[in-house]
C-alpha cells in the first residue's frame, strides 16, 4: 500500500493522528504526502517530514529512526501497519481493529483505550501499557498486546478487558486497579502487583519480591482455563506460558472486593 | 439389487429435520473424560422419552482440544431447540460439571446460539468469573478439585435424525454380528452417531397401539415370534432383525453413514447369515428427508 520514509529526525513531536491504512487506501503518493499532521503542535504536510511510496502491498510501513512519532496507529479500525524503527508515546491509543506491529520500542501511554485488534511491541514499552486515555474511568478495553522486551510502570493500570502479554519484566505497580481482563508477563515485576485489583487476571512467571498484604493465598492450584490460555498466547508469543496448569493462587485484592488473582506460576 | 447375496429392499428411511449441538468436554485424561460423556450422553437413544437423542462422536487427541487435554466431541439432537437447550444444560449440568477434572466447550458454529456454561455459571454462588479469549467467552466456576471451565454457549445446527436400516438375517446372533460392524463403521463417519445401546436397536416400532395411550408399538409385521397370526414382512429363512438408527448433522453426513452401515453388512454377506436389508418409513408424510436404500448403495 504505502511507505513513509523519515526524511530526518523531526525537532519536536509529531502527533501521527489520522496516518492509517484506512485514509492512505487507494490514494496516490501525491495525495497523501499532502496530508496534515503536526510537529510540535503546529500543522505540516505529511510529505515535508517522510518519502511517501506506492505499492502493490496492503500493508502501511513507516521507517524512522526517531521515536518521536506519537500516536502511531490511533483510532486505527482495519489493515496492517508496520513501524520499522521506534514509536513515541501513544500508540495504538483507541485502536478498534487492525494490527500495529512496531518492530522497535514503544513509548508511555501505548495502548491507552484499546478496544481491539493487535498491537506486538518486539523492543521495549514505556509506561501505563494498556491504561486508561486521560480522564477516562477505564483502560484497555479489549484486543491483545503482545511485547517481546520490558515494560514500565503501572502496566494495564484500571484495563477493563482484553490480554496483554510481556515475555520481560514489569515495573512497579503492574495491574494496578484492574477491572477486569488478563495481564502475563513472565519476567517478574517490580513492587505493589495488584494493587487495587478488582477482578481480572495477573499471571506472573516470576515469583515478586512481596504480594501486597490485601491478598490472600489460596494455595496450589490447577486451572484448565491455563491451558486455554497457553494456547490462546502461543499464536503470540510463543513460549511465553508453560503448558502446565498448575499456579500459585492469590485472591485479591481484599480492599476491592477480592474478587481478582493473582496467580504466579514459578 | 442384490450385494453378495443380500437382497436389498427397494424402499427408504424416512428421517426428519431436528435440531442438533456439538460440545467438546476434555478432562485430564481420556478415561474421565469418557466417564462425562458417558453419563452426558446416556439415557439419549430416542426423543420419544428421553428428550434428546445423543452419543459420543468421537475422541479427541490433545492437539485437538481447545485447552490441550484429551477430550470427545459428541452430538445432542432434539426436535426442538427449546428442548435442546434444556436438555444440554441438565446433561452438562449434571452429568460434566459433577465429573473430576473436566471442562466443556463449542464444538460448532451456528446462527444461533443454545447456553452451554451461561447459567450454570451461577452454581459459582457469585464467585464464578469470566473470561474472553479469541473473541469467546469462558465462564470459571470454583469446584471442589479447582475449576470447572465451561464455554459461554454453543451452536445450533439444523440436522436429520431417524435415518435407519434393518438387517434380516438367520439369526439373531448373525444380526448381531453384522451390526457390531456396521457400528463400528458409522462410528468412522464424522457428524453421525448411532444412538441406540452399542448403537443397535431391536425393539422397532409402527405407528400406533391398540391402546389409545401409546402412540407406538411394537413392529409386529417384523417379529420372528408372530409369523403366523400377524401380517409379516419376514422373509423365509429371516429369524432376526435388528434396526440401526442414525442422526446425522447434515443430510451428507447421512448418507455417508448409512452407506458405510450397509456396506459393512453386506461385506459379511449371505455367507454370513445375512438375507436382507429394509429400512423403516411411515409412508413418507411424516419425515422431509427420505432415504432409498438402493441409490445410496448404487
Amino acid at each position: 500500500m504505502t511507505t513513509l520514509s523519515l526524511r530526518a529526525v523531526p525537532n519536536g513531536r509529531v502527533d501521527m493522528t489520522g496516518v492509517l491504512p484506512e485514509t492512505l487506501a487507494e490514494r496516490s503518493a501525491d495525495d497523501i504526502a499532502k496530508q496534515i499532521v503536526h510537529l510540535a503542535g503546529s500543522p505540516l504536510m505529511l510529505g515535508d517530514l517522510f518519502e511517501v511510496d506506492v505499492d502493490e502491498t496492503d500493508m502501511l510501513v513507516i521507517r524512522t529512526d526517531s521515536d518521536r512519532l506519537d500516536c502511531l496507529g490511533k483510532g486505527m479500525n482495519t489493515g496492517n501497519v508496520r513501524i520499522e524503527g521506534p514509536a513515541g508515546h501513544y500508540a495504538a491509543q483507541g485502536m478498534r481493529g487492525g494490527e500495529l506491529d512496531i518492530h522497535g520500542d514503544a513509548g508511555d501511554g501505548a495502548a491507552n483505550g484499546m478496544t481491539g485488534g493487535l498491537l506486538r511491541i518486539r523492543g521495549n514499552a514505556g509506561d501505563w501499557l494498556g491504561a486508561a486515555l486521560i480522564g477516562d474511568r477505564t483502560g484497555m478495553a479489549g484486543g491483545v498486546v503482545a511485547v517481546e522486551g520490558n515494560v514500565g510502570d503501572r502496566l494495564g493500570d484500571r484495563m477493563r478487558r482484553g490480554l496483554i502479554l510481556v515475555r520481560g519484566q514489569a515495573g512497579d505497580a503492574c495491574g494496578a486497579r484492574l477491572l477486569a481482563g488478563t495481564l502475563v508477563v513472565a519476567g517478574g515485576c517490580g513492587t505493589l502487583p495488584g494493587a487495587g485489583l478488582r477482578r481480572g487476571s495477573l499471571i506472573l512467571g516470576r515469583r515478586p519480591e512481596s504480594i501486597p498484604l490485601s491478598f490472600n493465598d489460596s494455595g496450589r492450584v490447577d486451572l484448565s482455563y491455563l491451558g486455554l490460555l497457553h494456547r490462546h498466547a502461543e499464536s503470540f508469543l510463543p513460549g511465553l506460558l508453560p503448558a502446565s496448569t498448575q499456579a500459585q493462587r492469590y485472591m485479591g485484592d481484599l480492599a476491592f472486593g477480592g474478587k481478582g488473582e493473582i496467580l504466579v506460576l514459578a | 439389487m442384490i450385494i453378495n447375496g443380500v437382497f436389498i429392499d427397494d424402499t427408504y428411511a424416512e428421517a426428519f429435520g431436528m435440531k442438533a449441538t456439538r460440545i467438546v468436554i476434555t478432562a485430564d485424561n481420556l478415561t474421565w473424560a469418557r466417564h462425562a460423556a458417558n453419563a452426558a450422553f446416556g439415557f439419549a437413544t430416542s426423543v420419544i422419552a428421553c428428550g434428546c437423542e445423543a452419543g459420543i462422536e468421537c475422541e479427541l487427541s490433545p492437539a485437538e482440544t481447545p485447552d490441550g487435554r484429551p477430550g470427545v466431541a459428541g452430538l445432542l439432537f432434539a426436535v426442538s431447540t427449546k428442548e435442546l437447550a434444556k436438555q444440554l444444560e441438565r446433561r452438562v449440568g449434571q452429568c460434566v460439571l459433577t465429573c473430576p477434572t473436566t471442562a466443556v466447550f463449542a464444538g460448532c458454529e451456528g446462527e444461533e446460539s443454545l447456553p452451554l456454561g451461561k447459567n450454570l455459571r451461577y452454581f459459582g454462588d457469585g464467585w464464578q468469573t469470566s473470561k474472553l479469549i479469541a473473541g469467546r467467552r469462558y465462564w470459571r466456576i470454583p469446584v471442589m478439585d479447582g475449576e470447572f471451565l465451561a464455554e459461554e454457549t454453543t451452536g445450533l445446527m439444523r440436522s436429520v435424525g431417524g435415518g435407519n436400516f434393518l438387517v434380516l438375517a438367520r439369526s439373531r446372533s448373525r444380526a448381531l454380528v453384522a451390526c457390531e460392524a456396521a457400528v463400528d463403521a458409522i462410528a468412522r463417519v464424522p457428524g453421525a452417531i448411532a444412538p441406540f445401546p452399542g448403537g443397535v436397536v431391536r425393539s422397532g416400532s409402527k405407528v400406533g397401539s391398540k391402546y389409545k395411550a401409546l402412540p407406538a408399538s411394537t413392529n409386529d409385521a417384523f417379529c420372528p415370534t408372530l409369523r403366523g397370526v400377524a401380517k409379516t414382512e419376514l422373509s423365509p429363512g429371516v429369524d432376526a432383525v435388528l434396526e440401526i438408527v442414525i442422526d446425522a448433522v447434515t443430510d451428507a453426513d447421512m448418507r455417508v453413514a448409512m452407506k458405510a452401515g450397509m456396506d459393512a453388512v453386506c461385506g459379511i454377506g449371505a455367507a454370513g447369515g445375512i438375507v436382507r436389508l429394509s429400512a423403516g418409513n411411515y409412508g413418507g408424510k411424516l419425515g422431509q428427508f427420505h432415504y432409498r436404500l438402493r441409490e445410496i448403495l448404487a
